[in-house]
């Protein structure tokens, strides 16, 4: 068990900007989620963690420890890969087997070891095939398994329930929170569902283009974000932002018009979310574009200029498309960002 | 057909419910299915039987090229190893050929040669190579300069001969080098001691086609997936534990395939003999293929060295093809 910290971590590919200058302290027993685009520097943040990765610049430091020069086996972390990488040549009882032999792990533990993980996974039918011969989920729960079967310092894990059913990735979802708070294993975990980070997370960070972007609890995340980006990756549908020209408390934009402090002026981007809109009350004044009912909600469009509003309406809300509709917003809700995306704080 | 691919791509993106709309309406527009024509080649005119024919009559060439320089000669050993061959006079002779050559002694020389000379150098260039991939496969040099260590494989085999002759008998470089270092008193003389001469033609072998087996095996481990031996590393493993757990047992076809390849190559082994060594001391080092062409072309047993040539082939192949096999099989389950 042991506390990360990443001291202005760079990585460079050539001139391409992998990781730019991140800096994080992961406390001992937490549990972490990247969260962020494809492309935004998640795996490579982890695979530095895991030392199959030299950083450019920086430093990485696990348990007190500096181990930018210390190879990723003497590392003790256990990683979980976006491509499973597990061994085609084993069979999947020898696979979860493999950690438990390297490590010297005494021979008579093994098969109870091997079978605990196995059952955590719901993967005991199928210990004696080979990779090769499992569907995806399986092979990404074999690869689940062989990175929990021994208790390292740190888990590493990269999307490791991508390619589960909705069901199967549920309750795995559980038992990986209920086995991380049983080992107390610092844990840092990348997804692109926001359901998993928002349920798994003590805390999530937020990248974009290799920066970090937030920092925060899923609370923090979600209803005070520090910029557009936050604000419009998170949630879903994510929160409207709506670009528009405030002076003297009023904000206004196409077919749009709200109160807003007066310390916000000039150019701005209002935020609202969808939950946070109401059918009537005049703050917004469009035409409805589309009505989807999913059941337990109606996800309403709204159009008001060149602009689409997304609105989540009760449950039995109907209209016809074109008609002209009235949307009020949640005034102690709104969001104000500058030019440059960043959030406009209220003084305190 | 480019027209129809490029609506389907964009569609759904622009019809996602967070982007604008003004550009979505028309987008669904460009959905309607654009028909793909298929084009009406000449083919299509010409008869159904023309057609499926059509195929076979453009690999009929290369076919029967092939068949007239493999399956013709290979038939007509066969056949003349059914009759005692005097020059121009064929003596129907049944299966006296290979009765006398079961208990030709000197052919199971010859096959124990060819066993203990290609075993001993096949098994040996097959670890060499193992061993030089295993440490250089992951040295960027390798990676661009594979072309130079197939320098040996592209020299005309007589040449290497030759070279070797020169080396161990005729220029007696070796035994100076020997008598330099200390490790032996007085010249060496290769050909006068059974296992000295198989060792002249295991080096000139090893020398020359190492290099092969070596490009093969170095191709297969840098062909490997990367993240299997960053998750083997992961997991506590070292770089020997990784390839002998991990890489060596997903190289195990390549390796198979390539061994048998070579050791085809091997059973045929003549020029290193013939030039060499000659089958001496006292028929020691006399391969199958030496003795085939003693019998054929100096003793002009034509009948009984195609014989010879039938038992060689049959054996070749049974034991590649069960070699091959169980490589297989045992690598897909
Ligand atoms: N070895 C490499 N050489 C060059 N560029 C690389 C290399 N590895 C990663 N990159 C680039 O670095 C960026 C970050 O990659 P990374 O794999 O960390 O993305 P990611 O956040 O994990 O994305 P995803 O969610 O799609 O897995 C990408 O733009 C990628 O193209
Ligand atoms: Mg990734």
């Amino acid at each position: 068990m042991a506390s990360i910290q990443l001291n202005n971590i760079v990585k460079r590919f050539g001139s391409f900007v992998g990781v730019e200058n991140m800096s994080l302290d992961i406390a001992d027993e937490e549990f972490l989620v990247l969260l962020g685009p494809s492309g935004c520097g998640k795996t490579t943040t982890m695979r530095m963690i895991a030392g199959l990765e030299h950083p450019t610049g920086g430093q990485i430091v696990i348990g007190g420890e500096v181990v930018n020069e210390i190879d990723a086996r003497d590392r003790d972390v256990a990683m979980v890969f976006q491509g499973y990488a597990l061994y085609p040549n084993m069979s999947i009882y020898d696979n979860i087997r493999f950690p438990l032999r390297m490590r010297k792990v005494p021979a008579d533990q093994h098969d109870r070891l091997i079978r605990r993980a196995a059952e955590m996974v719901e993967l005991g039918a199928f210990l004696d095939r080979k990779p090769g011969a499992l569907s995806g989920g399986q092979r990404q729960r074999a690869a689940l398994a062989r990175a929990v079967v021994r208790e390292p310092q740190v888990f590493l894990m990269d999307e490791p329930l991508s390619n589960l059913d909705a069901k199967l990735r549920a309750s795995m979802r559980v038992q990986i929170k209920h086995m991380q708070r049983q080992l107390k294993v610092t844990t840092v975990y990348v997804t692109h569902d926001q359901i998993e980070a928002m349920t798994l997370a003590d805390r999530i960070v937020i990248m974009n283009r290799g920066i970090i972007q937030q920092v925060g609890t899923p609370d923090e995340i979600y209803s005070d974000p520090a910029n557009t980006f936050v604000a419009g990756f998170i949630g879903s549908p994510p929160m409207n932002l709506l670009a528009g020209e405030a002076r003297d408390g009023i904000f206004r934009s196409e077919g749009i018009e709200v109160p807003c402090p007066r310390t916000v002026t000039g150019s701005v981007t209002l935020g609202i979310r969808p939950e946070d809109c109401t059918v009537g009350g005049g703050h917004l004044q469009g035409m409805v574009y589309g009505v989807e009912p999913t059941g337990d909600i109606t996800y309403l469009t709204v159009q008001t200029g060149k602009r689409a509003v997304e609105i989540k309406a009760a449950r039995d809300f109907r209209a016809p498309i074109d008609t002209p509709i009235s949307i009020g917003f949640d005034l102690s809700r709104l969001y104000f960002f500058s030019e440059n995306g960043e959030r406009i704080r209220r003084p305190a | 057909m480019r027209m129809s691919l490029r609506a389907c791509m964009w569609a759904p993106a622009r019809l996602c419910r967070s982007k604008p709309m003004a550009s979505s309406a028309h987008s669904i527009k460009a959905v309607a299915p654009a028909t793909a024509r298929p084009s009406t080649g000449t083919l299509r005119r010409r008869s159904p039987r023309m057609r499926s024919a059509f195929p076979y009559l453009l690999v009929a060439p290369a076919v029967l090229y092939l068949l007239a320089i493999t399956l013709y000669p290979g038939i007509f050993a066969i056949y003349q190893s059914l009759f005692v061959v005097r020059f121009v006079k064929w003596t129907w002779a049944g299966l006296d050929n290979y009765e006398r050559i079961l208990q030709d002694a000197e052919f199971w020389a010859a096959l124990w040669n060819t066993i203990i000379v290609g075993g001993l150098s096949l098994g040996l260039q097959t670890v060499i190579a193992l061993a030089l991939a295993y440490f250089a496969y992951r040295d960027p040099l390798i990676r661009g300069w594979r072309i130079i260590y197939l320098m040996p494989m592209l020299f005309m085999p007589s040449a290497v001969a030759f070279m070797w002759k020169l080396a161990f008998n005729d220029g007696r470089v070796i035994s100076d080098l020997l008598m330099t270092i200390g490790l032996t008193h007085g010249n060496v003389d290769w050909l006068a001691s059974v296992w000295l001469a198989r060792l002249t033609l295991i080096v000139a072998d090893v020398w020359q086609w190492t290099p092969f087996l070596f490009i093969i095996f170095v191709a297969a481990l840098q062909g490997q997936d990367q993240e299997i031996e960053e998750a083997a590393r992961l997991d506590g493993a070292s770089w020997p534990a990784i390839f002998w757990n991990i890489s060596l047992p997903m190289m195990r076809p390549v390796i198979v395939v390539a061994v048998t390849l070579r050791g085809i190559d091997i059973t045929t082994m003549f020029t290193n003999v013939y030039i060499m060594t000659q089958g001496s001391p006292g028929g020691a080092t006399e391969t199958m293929s030496f003795f085939i062409y003693r019998q054929g072309f100096r003793m002009f047993n034509f009948g009984y060295a195609s014989a010879a040539s039938v038992l060689m082939l049959a054996m070749t192949i049974l034991i590649a093809q069960t070699l091959v096999k169980r490589a297989f099989r045992s690598g897909r389950s």
